[in-house]
C-alpha cells in the first residue's frame, strides 16, 4: 500500500463529483490503505480524500490526533466511506491550506460541530459528533468528494474584516 | 520557492492611484495585457475617494521601467491616473517566508494621534514582521473611532501570548481595545 502522489489543481479530478462506494471490497481496502499512507507521509497532513490521489469514490481519511489543534479533541483515525453530515452547528473561521493547492491559504468559515454518518473501512455503520479542528478537517475532506476546494469557500483573499463596511 | 525567480524576466513594482471610478482596473490591465506583461502579485483597494493599485509586474527581458511607464502615458493624459514604476532587485522578487506564528491583531478605540505608530513600534522593537495592515476611521463625526487590523509573523520564540502581553500596556495608555489571535494556517 504505497504512498500516492497528491494531485494538484488544475487536475480535473479535483473538480469531479465522486460516486458512492457500493460494496466495500479488496479494492476499497487497498484505496483506504493508500489514503492512510499518503496522509501519514504528508508533512503535517491530517486528512486525504480519494480524488486527491485520483480516485473518484466517496472515501476519505482524517486523523487530527497528532496535530496541535486537534490532539485534545478527536476520534483518532477515521476512515469514512460515503460520509454524510446529518447535523451542523455554529460557525468559525479558520485559515486553511490544502495539499492540492500548494503555497496558498485562505480564511474559510465552517460549522464548529457536526454529526457525521458513514461506514468505516470494515463496513460498520458509524455516527460520530465531531467538533473543533476535527470537524473542520472532516468538512474540508468531504468537500473534496463533491469537487469543492477551499478556494470555492474563501470569503476574501486577504483579511476582509472591517473592509468596505463604511462605504455607502 | 525558487520558481518565482525566473532568469529571463524583469520585475517591476507598479503603483497606480486614481480618483475612483468604474473601469480603472480594466484600463490598467489592458495596457499590461497588450504589452505581454504578467501581474504576479497585486493588492488593489479603495482608499478614501481614490482607488489604489499596487502590482508586481514581470516582463520578458530586455525591458525597462521607462518603457513600462511610457505605456501608461496615454492613460494618464486621458484620465489623470498616476503611475509610478520601480525596478525590483533580484532578492525582492520572492516573498520572504517566516517560520514563526502568524497572528491577527485588531486595535480599535476613540480616534487619537499615534495609534498606528505606537502599536507598530512596539511590534517592530520585538522583531515582529507585519504582513498586512488596514486602518479605517469609523463612527460618527462627534465620536470618531479608529480601527486598525494587521496580520503579522512573530519571530521565532515569541508566542501569541507574548505578543498579547507586549501590547497590554498600550491598551491602558491609549485607552483602546487590542485583540491578538493566532491565525497560523492549518494544512489539510
Amino acid at each position: 500500500m504505497p504512498v500516492q502522489k497528491i494531485l494538484l489543481y488544475p487536475h480535473p479530478v479535483l473538480k469531479t463529483l465522486c460516486r458512492p462506494v457500493e460494496r466495500i471490497d479488496g479494492e476499497i481496502a487497498g484505496l483506504v490503505g493508500d489514503l492512510i499512507d499518503t496522509m501519514r507521509a504528508g508533512p503535517g497532513s491530517v486528512g486525504v480524500a480519494a480524488p486527491q490521489i485520483g480516485v473518484t469514490l466517496r472515501v476519505c481519511v482524517v486523523d487530527v490526533s497528532a496535530s496541535r489543534h486537534g490532539k485534545e479533541n478527536n476520534h483518532g483515525l477515521l476512515v469514512m466511506v460515503d460520509p454524510e453530515i446529518t447535523a451542523r452547528e455554529g460557525a468559525a473561521i479558520m485559515r486553511e491550506g490544502c495539499m492540492s493547492v500548494p503555497d496558498y491559504t485562505g480564511d474559510v468559515e465552517r460549522a464548529t460541530s457536526i454529526t457525521v454518518r458513514f461506514r468505516d473501512g470494515d463496513g460498520n455503520d458509524r455516527e460520530i459528533e465531531a467538533s473543533g479542528f476535527e470537524a473542520v478537517a472532516i468538512q474540508h475532506e468531504m468537500d473534496h468528494l463533491d469537487g469543492v476546494l477551499f478556494l470555492d469557500r474563501i470569503a476574501s483573499l486577504k483579511t476582509g474584516l472591517f473592509r468596505r463596511k463604511n462605504y455607502s | 520557492m525558487s520558481e518565482c525567480r525566473k532568469e529571463n524576466l524583469a520585475h517591476f513594482a507598479v503603483t497606480i492611484i486614481s480618483k475612483d471610478r468604474p473601469g480603472i482596473v480594466a484600463d490598467v490591465t489592458e495596457v499590461l495585457y497588450r504589452l505581454g506583461s504578467n501581474i504576479e502579485d497585486s493588492s488593489c483597494t479603495m482608499l478614501g475617494g481614490d482607488f489604489a493599485m499596487i502590482l508586481i509586474v514581470s516582463h520578458e527581458k530586455p525591458f525597462t521601467k521607462v518603457r513600462l511607464a511610457d505605456e501608461f502615458k496615454a492613460l494618464h493624459e486621458q484620465t489623470g491616473l498616476v503611475v509610478y514604476v520601480r525596478t525590483l532587485a533580484e532578492d525582492e522578487v520572492c516573498p520572504v517566508k517566516g517560520e514563526g506564528e502568524l497572528c491577527l491583531i485588531s486595535v480599535y478605540g476613540s480616534d487619537q494621534p499615534g495609534i498606528v505608530y505606537r502599536v507598530t513600534r512596539a511590534l517592530a522593537d520585538r522583531g515582529v514582521n507585519i504582513t498586512d495592515l488596514n486602518t479605517r476611521l469609523i463612527g460618527t463625526r462627534e465620536e470618531p473611532v479608529y480601527v486598525l487590523m494587521l496580520e503579522a509573523a512573530l519571530p521565532e520564540g515569541l508566542t501569541v501570548e507574548d505578543a498579547e502581553r507586549l501590547l497590554e500596556k498600550l491598551k491602558k495608555e491609549l485607552n483602546v481595545e487590542i485583540g491578538v489571535r493566532a491565525i497560523t494556517p492549518v494544512s489539510l
